[in-house]
């Protein structure tokens, strides 16, 4: 069947067979693998895009589900040679070790800064708890989400 | 601010290619901060590093969803693998029969135990089939691969092989495991590593201890579940070389299991480690990097394996769970005079690194105490379940949670004070570790007193 979403801004389409996730269509089909499969059932958050705004996890939602509506991925975050300020963030505070979740982790913090600019710790922690990371111990990664929250409220650009 | 400490780092390696007190050879950076041209540092100096912040260099990639993990990379003509894995805990392989799962769509090849020219691994005993072939010893033994055009179709063909089991009795605890009677995993016996410390006159000590204390502590299996699960993929080269880009951490041991296994020449074989999702230790062997080896020697086209999450926590290696058995005599002062301690790794199907945790488990099993009279004695068990393996401390994490735990209850029994009786006990400068091997650098003392400290302990406990 062919779908057609809208990926960072651009119209992609492409024919997969139905039972194809969002997050295969990304990754096989469109190229964009920066939204990593982790598990496969919807745990570990690493396959994390925003779909109309909303953060899902890109494994359990079918691309057919998607069709005609906007997705966003880790890719469309940055250009070439610059970051938003959440990517800032996590390069200052070394929010990440194996990098594996980072994409999906900054994906979920996107959605909740885009909502609430500048949100509180126990909030961060309620938006990013979808996301596991097994070598940080998540600290930084809090630290780099409320650094945004706090330099937005300090009059910086939104994340 | 973010501060490049790589410039200053090698201004350092520069200057170490100079002779001592050739100023004029210093490079300028060094000059400047007054320090003299070493070729070694001294102990404890500052290096240019600490203290100060640091970019990751791959920072960049992971933050923008640019890292390729073998997942994220592909080549043309690609296939994919998937693997069946066992029905039964133990069971003898009878038949297999892959006809009509090699009819279903997509399907390219299948590959069996029986194809792999030197069908066992291990680093310490190769006691581990890639693919078992004359039987399954635990439930996440691999039986049969599959390489088809998509994952979907590898997985589905899973569905369509025939494989006849006779059943054998299993066992499951560590200690049934141990007995003469118990069903044999491999070989005789279940017990395939023995490591025993000895030191003093144990039984003697224990005579005249003023408290005998006993007690047994068990940890649990833990699976490493890294965020990215063990992934390959291999290409026989049309030269004849094969070429693996692996998640495996150690690529050197790697290349010499794949020599083994595949039988052929180490220098044949180039193994590419990538950047690795997480590893905690249980992607320092090899897992399916033979069969994808063959598959793609079979097919003539790139092969493709990356584990389920189900492949990883059933098949990929584990922390070994320990049952604890310490006896340890103590007098009325807190002072321990013995200690015996008995440890049985349950190293479920396969050796694995379990030589290498049960002779650090045994070692550090005494704690970092001064004890004339010791006797430890540890074993690696077989049992019907996933293989331990490698995981971050090799056995310390399962002993410490042993021996503090069993600390806690004698300073309780003496009525001791916690941090006191470990005051009473610890390491000092110069000290021997049980093996006798005289430790230099000891800080046990000083960082036990700054924690208190900083905890405020004696305010709380008093």
């Amino acid at each position: 069947m062919d779908v057609t979403i809208t990926v960072n801004g651009k119209e992609r389409s492409a024919a997969v067979p139905p039972e194809t996730t969002l997050l295969t269509m990304l990754r096989t089909n469109l190229g964009l693998t920066g939204a990593k499969l982790g598990c496969d059932v919807g745990d570990c958050g690493a396959c994390t895009v925003l779909v109309d705004g909303e953060p899902v996890n890109a494994c359990l939602m079918l691309a057919a589900q998607v069709d005609g509506r906007e997705v966003v991925t880790i890719e469309g975050l940055s250009g070439f040679q610059t970051l938003s300020p959440l990517q800032e963030m996590f390069d200052l505070f070394s929010s990440f070790q194996c990098g594996f979740c980072a994409p999906g982790m900054i994906i979920s913090a996107k959605a909740l800064l885009d909502k609430n600019s500048s949100p509180t710790v126990a909030e961060v922690r309620e938006a990013l708890a979808g996301n596991l990371c097994r070598c940080t111990g998540y600290t930084k990664i809090i630290d780099a989400v409320m650094e945004v929250g706090a330099r937005t409220a300090a009059g910086a650009e939104r994340a | 601010m973010v501060i490049k400490v790589e410039d200053t780092l090698r201004t350092d390696r520069l200057t170490d290619l100079k002779e001592a007190g050739d100023s004029a050879g210093v490079p300028a950076v060094a000059r400047e901060r007054g320090r003299a041209p070493q070729i070694v540092p001294d102990a404890n100096q500052q290096t240019p590093a600490v203290g100060q912040r640091v970019t990751r260099p791959d920072s960049r990639p992971h933050i923008t969803g640019q890292t390729r993990y073998i997942d994220d990379m592909s080549f043309p003509n690609m296939l994919h693998m998937k693997i069946l894995r066992s029905e039964y805990a133990h069971a003898r392989i009878v038949n297999i029969d892959v006809s009509e799962a090699e009819k279903m769509p997509g399907v390219v090849a299948t590959l069996t135990g029986k194809e792999i020219p030197v069908n066992s691994f291990g680093p310490s005993y190769q006691d581990q089939p890639v693919l078992a072939d004359d039987k399954v010893r635990h439930m996440g033994d691999g039986v049969v691969a599959v390489a088809a055009e998509t994952e979907q179709q590898a997985q589905d063909a899973l569905a369509r092989i025939k494989v006849d089991y006779e059943k054998l009795p299993l066992v499951l605890d560590p200690l049934e495991a141990m007995k003469e009677d118990s069903p044999k995993i491999h070989g005789e016996s279940n017990i395939y590593a023995t490591k025993v410390i000895r030191k003093g006159d144990v039984e003697q000590a224990l005579a005249r201890a003023d408290l005998v204390m006993e007690a047994r502590f068990s940890t649990q299996m833990v699976e490493h579940v890294p965020m990215e699960p063990h992934a390959t993929i291999a290409m026989w080269e049309p030269d004849g070389r094969i070429k693996i880009l692996s998640s495996l951490g150690r690529i050197t041991l790697g290349r010499a299991d794949m020599a083994r296994t595949l039988d052929m020449p180490v220098n044949r074989i180039q193994v590419v480690g990538t950047i690795v999702g997480g590893n905690f230790g249980g992607k320092n062997e090899i897992t399916t990097e033979p069969v994808l080896a063959l598959l793609a020697r079979k097919t003539g086209r790139p092969v493709k394996g990356v584990f389920t999450r189900k492949d990883e926590f059933v098949s990929s290696t584990t922390r070994h769970p320990f049952i604890m058995d310490y006896k340890t005599g103590v007098m009325k002062d807190g002072r321990i005079v013995a200690r015996k301690v008995r440890i049985v790794a349950d190293g479920g199907a396969y050796c694995s690194w379990s030589e290498t945790t049960l002779g650090k488990g045994a070692i550090l099993s005494v704690g970092p105490y001064r004890i004339d009279n010791l006797e430890v004695k540890a074993y690696a068990v077989y049992t019907n379940k996933t293989t331990c393996g490698a995981m971050r401390g090799f056995g310390a994490p399962q002993v410490c949670f042993g021996y503090e735990s069993h600390m806690d209850d004698i300073a309780r029994e003496l009525g001791i004070d916690p941090l006191e009786i470990r005051l009473r006990n610890v390491f000092d400068e110069g000290s021997p570790s049980p093996t006798g091997q005289v430790l230099h650098s000891v800080a046990v003392r000083e960082s036990l007193d700054t924690v208190a400290d900083r905890v405020g302990w004696k305010e709380q406990t008093q």
